[in-house]
């Protein structure tokens, strides 16, 4: 297609100008009237070979100005495009009324453009004297348009291949559509996968906190644990499925039984796994770990004092700067014959005694949770136990146990509970402190974990 | 904007200054990461006397002990002086049940113990 004379009408400035370049870019000629009115005027200054006009335009809109045209004995026969966005079929008769030649949607394609330019350029219209009125109905309503057959026609194509355009574009959109579909389901497909290896994982994570936590089990007593000359009686609640608490009493030889309670500071893996290592220190069986007893040259069994215990304990387990773990122990050798009583307290509450008609009282030892000062001596106390005397030893779990508006249970009411049950079976006494936490704790539970231990001597 | 999130830091002198932001240092979440932060804020000094100010705190788990251990221990092996103040008396409690109130330099309030820094 040669340079033809193009004459635009558009009011958008920047869209003019972008399809002005377009239009110049392609050879041809361009003037551009910002209204209907000011393209006539320079329609009629200079015929055009083809008008490309807007339909929303000030002062003339583009039927208005289509209608001068064809109007217009001297211009009829210049092929006109209007650019419409055919939101309506009434706009089609609005066109052929008006006598427009050709129909393009916006937002249209340039290429699109100058090829429907190049069609109606190819086919000279008819002669006006074919025009004839027609009738058509739409949305039931009857319009009477004045067109010739050939315009008709151009425009009833114009009409056709936006539509074939449109559907393409829709084809276009649904490709898309089912692709980002197959990706969704691709998508699904790995999720699905994914989901599965979390539940596996989880499952082996379940099954590894499991088996942790019947190691722990082993750090306590067993069922048939039992003291000569004394009744034990223990409870234990982990406020987790892994605890940092423990405890256990056990015969060390012939006249010594040792008794503890220990606390590792925080809950979870690794407050358990610390927990289970020192453990393997406070074992009765004389092995090469075990602090508390050692073979002696003539092959009898030494008993460690409590005070020789804590300070292997703390040389053995300083803080790591990393877990910033440490531990409290309340550690007794009752020498069973006598009722004597020596025990070391590294950071932990003190004991509480219950002997013959006096009010309970507290016996504490000072020294610093295990793994905080290096190279310290511990000073280890003694209590003189009568027959039927009672001490309980617990954790932090039982003094702090935190009712709902966070005031701790405390010491005095732990000394009160264990008093009113004196007369009672020493087991029933522990049950029945154990009870008290768990309903001062409620309605949420104890936050931490709950040991007691309690031993009544009987010699 | 603060710096931190769970700490307040500035300095008095050559005193470092921590102020606990929270009311509540109970859950392990909100203790590593004050134990990032403070370590992050003293990160680049050396030895460097520091002040740890309790104000804010109403209640505290027996794990934050363990954090103010280390801090100790790291701050004494560089020649630096660790001291806490504004500890309310349920909070001294946990210092008391474990002896530790012996170990560490507790004063009242923050005026109190920067005069001892000297």
């Amino acid at each position: 297609m040669a340079g033809v004379d193009v004459l635009i009408a558009e009011d958008s400035r920047i869209q003019a100008k972008i399809l002005q370049k377009r239009l110049t870019d392609a050879g041809h000629t361009v003037r551009w009237a910002e209204n209907g009115a000011d393209a006539l005027e320079l329609a009629r200054e200079r015929r055009p070979e083809i008008i490309i006009s807007d339909i929303e335009m000030p002062v003339m809109t583009g039927y208005e100005f289509c209608k001068a045209v064809k109007t217009d004995p001297a211009l009829r026969t210049v092929p006109l495009i209007l650019m419409s966005t055919l939101s309506d079929p009434i706009d089609i008769i609005r066109g052929l009324d008006a006598g427009a030649d050709n129909y393009v949607t916006k937002p249209y394609d340039p290429d699109y453009l100058l090829g429907r330019m190049r069609s109606l350029l190819a086919t000279p219209l008819g002669d006006p004297a074919e025009e004839a009125t027609l009738e058509v109905a739409v949305a039931g309503q009857k319009f009477r348009v004045q067109a010739g057959r050939q315009q008709v026609l151009n425009l009833l194509v114009s009409t056709f291949e936006n539509a074939v355009a449109k559907n393409q574009e829709l084809i276009a959109a649904n490709e898309d559509l089912s692709l980002a579909r197959d990706k969704l389901q691709q998508t699904n497909v790995e999720l699905s996968a994914l989901n599965e290896r979390i539940s596996t994982i989880n499952a082996r994570m379940i099954r590894d906190l499991e088996a942790a936590a019947k190691v722990q089990q082993s750090l306590l007593p067993p069922d048939d644990a039992a003291l000569p000359a004394a009744t034990v009686a223990w409870r234990y609640v982990p406020c987790q499925d892994l605890a940092g608490d423990f405890l256990n009493f056990f015969p060390l030889d012939a006249e010594h039984a040792g008794l503890f309670v220990v606390d590792v500071s925080g809950h979870g893996v690794p407050s358990s796994l610390m927990a289970v290592t020192v453990g393997r220190f406070l074992s009765p069986k004389v092995t090469d770990q075990s602090l508390l007893v050692r073979q002696r040259p003539d092959g009898g069994v030494a008993v460690a004092t409590p005070a020789e215990v804590a300070t292997q304990l703390n040389r053995l387990f300083q803080a790591d700067e990393f877990s910033g773990l440490y531990f409290t122990i309340l550690y007794g050798v009752l020498h069973i014959p006598t009722g004597r009583l020596d025990y070391i307290s590294a950071g932990h509450p003190a004991l509480l005694l219950l002997s013959g008609d006096k009010p309970p009282a507290y016996h504490g030892a000072e020294g610093f949770p295990i793994g905080f000062v290096p190279d310290i001596d511990y000073a280890q106390a003694s209590l003189q136990l009568t027959p039927g005397d009672r001490i309980y030893l617990y954790s932090d779990g039982v003094t702090e146990a935190m009712d709902k508006d966070q005031n701790p249970l405390g010491e005095q009411a732990l000394a009160d509970c264990l008093a009113a049950t004196r007369s009672q079976p020493l087991p029933d006494t522990v049950a029945g402190l154990l009870e008290t936490v768990v309903q001062w704790c409620q309605p949420n539970g104890p936050l931490d974990d709950v040991s007691i231990l309690g031993l009544e001597w009987r010699p | 904007m603060d710096a931190y999130r769970r700490i307040q830091t500035g300095k008095t002198g050559d005193v470092h200054m921590v102020v606990f932001k929270d009311k509540k240092i109970l859950d392990d979440t909100v203790l590593d990461e004050i134990k990032k932060e403070i370590a992050a804020y003293l990160g680049k000094s050396s030895g460097p006397d520091v002040l740890l100010d309790f104000a804010n705190v109403e209640f505290m788990s027996s794990a934050m002990l363990g954090l103010l251990g280390t801090l100790h221990r790291k701050i004494a092996a560089g020649h630096g002086r660790l001291k806490m103040c504004g500890i309310r008396p349920e909070i001294f409690q946990v210092f008391k049940l474990t002896s530790l109130d012996k170990l560490f330099s507790i004063h009242k309030d923050a005026p109190a113990a920067l005069a001892t820094f000297t």
